[in-house]
């Protein structure tokens, strides 16, 4: 190996041992678990005990037959298993299971038909609410029905998502009512009724991948906000370990020994790795918690990430996290105080945040010209590139530019900020302004 | 093949920053074996000439020799530098970090490990090796820096004001440390603004004043070539003599003794005369001159 290989090897050990040792780090790779912990699994448990209480609910209604359909359209409507669907009066509605809506509350009804829409049965109800004996009431007479206009008397309101699966059961309901008084049975009513259940192929090299929209959105906004927290939390760490030793001026003894280059690189490198550590762990952490879940939905083929879409969201993560981490370390070679490099901050998100932005269009048309030319540019490529591949696979000479250039542009950051490092840290004082950062880089030819 | 390579040799380097030229024009050899100093007031150019010499920075124009060939990536590995601006890493324990800076030498992790167990124990550093940089005296990590730049056994030391900023025993125990490397063949080279060190250490000096090279050469011959032009006088009585305008440039009292420059061209002699025909004299000796004398004369020259 040569010298140069060595030395970089040396000094990302050197930055990854002596940060994954501290104290630090340890409590943060345990607290922010507990905090996620605290501030999702907990309410998540609470909100499934309370809701697993039957909620007793009284239907009142001038006619018993549709009270009973009412009633079992609320039973029934929380069981939404796919083999009950067709068996079952068509009262099915098909929710869609993708992650991120299993946390849904099980919901859990006791009901009783009262066939007396009366003013004096309503001051009943009324007292059967306020003394805690029911939880609510819907009012349904004939009127109500007629108009579509019906009224859910309770002692909570109700969430939002309770109000629209109300609705859906109610409006199956009528309808089921309408179609039995014109003589349609409950079995023809359930076929009639009977949702639409959209699948998506994507085809994909000529096979085709069975893939569900959300899935691929899941597997983008993963990667934005994956790249995005560790940009702000690790990038920042980057500048600071810059700026740590231009201030202890141990550089000085280091550039005796190995070139700025070197130094850059190390830096870069091992405390980059570090921040992958520590996500690593936070994400083998949620794995483990959400694995027997995650592995239903795999085996029943409801998340299905293509492989190419796995190794481009690696890819295109760690070679993000790399440049936007190289334009830290260019910061922090330029800048003499961290509040200097704070004020500087935003100026490196932008183009991430740009990258948002710019998401909704590239997935509408991922092989607009638009699209093709932003999704070349390294500061955008990380997410829109990655997006285009999660969508569609696009021409291989695209993915290779945009890679090609990607690494080209962290090489490009990291030469520069060698240069600005190494004539930066020998002068003393105050920030350089541009003029004589280019000046600097005249000083630095040949070293 | 008797002729032994030049550890060191600069010829006519120069660097500038904007304006400001802080070496001009500057030719040093450095033979192997000897304690060269590189003296001259602050400001006079010393540590970038020093940066220069190992490749920390690039000289404008001019050569840089090492070992005999224009300096190049290698060498690095055969010199020890002490900056001076001490740097460590705070937060480091102190074997860890000798065992990292050897090893960015070219030592093996083993090695480094060892060699640096040895100069902590000679260092008294050896019930500090499991700590933290920052857990040390000032004196201490002074010591940890030394061994930093020794660790790897390099052919040729570079340090930058070694001695300055330490208590009195530190300075003792590092001067002798330093020293010792020159019984072993060792190429020494240290800057320092204190005149009296260098006088009492230097085989060679370059002294620098403004980024020019005043004096340079083996500081014995330098010494002889100003002649001995001062006498040191120990006396009771008139000091009349101390005005002789024909005798005496100048003079300076302190208090124990007079230190008397000749004015060109008088005999000691006669001073010895004049003297004595006025007070009792307990001392009359002849001195070579101090090198702060020769320096304030050498630049006093330059600037005419």
């Amino acid at each position: 190996m040569n010298t140069g290989l060595i030395n970089t090897w040396l000094i990302i050990k050197r930055e990854y041992l002596e940060r994954v040792r501290t104290r630090s780090f340890l409590v943060l790779t345990l607290l922010l678990p507990a905090i996620m912990a605290g501030a999702f699994i907990i309410p998540a448990k609470l909100s499934s005990m309370k809701s697993a209480k039957a909620q007793r609910l009284v239907v009142v209604t001038s006619t018993p037959q549709f009270g009973e359909i009412v009633r079992q359209q609320l039973v029934a409507g929380d069981k939404t298993d796919d083999e009950k669907a067709g068996a079952d009066t068509g009262k099915d509605i098909e929710k869609d299971k993708d992650i991120g809506e299993d946390n849904e509350p099980s919901r859990n009804y006791s009901i009783e038909v009262d066939p007396n829409p009366s003013d004096a049965e309503r001051t009943v109800l009324r007292n059967r609410v306020n003394a805690g004996d029911i939880d609510g009431y819907l009012w349904l007479s004939d009127d109500a029905v007629a108009a579509r206009k019906v009224t859910y008397y309770g002692r909570q309101a109700g969430g939002f998502m309770e109000k629209s699966w109300l609705i859906g059961q109610l409006d199956n309901a009528i309808l089921m009512q309408e179609l039995a008084q014109r003589g349609v049975t409950g079995t023809q009513a359930g076929a009639l009724l009977k949702p639409v259940k959209l699948e998506t192929i994507r085809v994909e090299a000529g096979r085709e991948t069975k893939g569900s929209g959300q899935a691929m959105f899941f597997a983008v906004f993963a990667m934005v906000m994956l790249l995005y927290t560790a940009v702000i939390f690790y990038g920042v760490s980057v500048m600071r370990a810059v700026l740590e030793e231009k201030n202890s001026r141990v550089m000085e003894v280091l550039l005796s020994s190995a070139t700025s280059t070197e130094l850059m690189a190390g830096k870069l490198i091992g405390v980059g790795a570090v921040g992958l550590t520590q996500i690593g762990i936070w994400i083998v952490m949620a794995a483990v918690y959400a694995f027997p879940a995650l592995a239903a939905s795999v085996s029943l083929g409801e998340i299905r990430i293509p492989p190419l879409t796995l190794a481009a969201f690696a890819l295109f993560f760690l070679l993000g996290y790399l440049l936007y981490s190289s334009v830290y370390a260019a910061i922090g070679a330029v800048i003499t105080s961290e509040q200097e490099g704070q004020q500087l901050q935003f100026i490196i998100l932008l183009p991430l945040i740009i990258s948002v932005f710019m998401m909704g269009p590239v997935m509408r048309a991922p092989d607009a010209p638009v699209a093709v030319w932003t999704s070349m540019v390294p500061f955008f490529s990380p997410v829109l590139m990655y997006l285009r591949i999660a969508v569609q696979t696009p021409p291989v000479w695209q993915i290779a530019l945009s890679l090609l250039l990607l690494v080209a542009t962290i090489a490009g950051f990291l030469f520069l900020c060698a240069r600005i490092y190494r004539i930066g840290i020998l002068m003393y004082g105050k920030r350089p302004t541009l003029p004589e950062i280019l000046k600097w880089l005249k000083y630095a030819k040949g070293l | 093949m008797d002729v032994p390579v030049n550890t060191v040799e600069l010829s006519k380097i120069r660097k500038s920053y904007d304006e400001f030229v802080a070496v001009d024009d500057l030719s040093l050899i450095i033979r192997p074996g000897e304690v060269y100093g590189l003296l001259g007031p602050n400001g006079a150019g010393k540590t970038s000439t020093l940066r220069m010499m190992i490749g920390i920075t690039v000289p404008d124009s001019g050569v840089v020799s090492l070992f005999g060939e224009p300096l190049r990536r290698a060498h690095m590995q055969r010199l020890g530098y002490l900056p001076e601006e001490r740097g460590l890493y705070k937060k480091m324990k102190v074997l860890d970090q000798l065992v990292f800076l050897g090893q960015l030498k070219g030592l093996s992790g083993h090695d480094a490990a060892q060699r640096a167990l040895q100069w902590c124990e000679r260092l008294g550093l050896k019930d500090w090796t499991d700590k933290k940089v920052e857990e040390l005296s000032k004196g201490m990590q002074q010591k940890v820096q030394f061994i930093g730049a020794l660790v790897h056994d390099p052919q040729f030391v570079v340090m930058d004001e070694p001695f300055s900023g330490l208590d009195p025993s530190s300075a003792l125990v590092l001067k002798d440390a330093f020293l010792e490397l020159k019984t072993v063949g060792k190429t020494l080279l240290f800057s320092t603004h204190r005149m009296d060190t260098a006088e009492r250490l230097c085989d060679s000096i370059c002294l620098i004043n403004h980024g020019r090279a005043v004096l340079e050469g083996d500081l014995a011959k330098i010494r002889t070539g100003y002649g001995k032009r001062n006498v040191q006088i120990k006396y009771e009585g008139d000091s009349q003599f101390l005005h002789n305008a024909k005798l005496v440039q100048s003079f300076n009292d302190y208090g124990n003794y007079v230190e008397v420059r000749l004015a060109s061209g008088a005999d000691p002699q006669e001073l010895l005369r004049a003297a004595a025909a006025g007070a009792r004299l307990s001392k009359f000796e002849l001195m070579e001159p101090s090198l702060e004398e020769i320096f304030i004369e050498a630049v006093g020259k330059a600037n005419a």
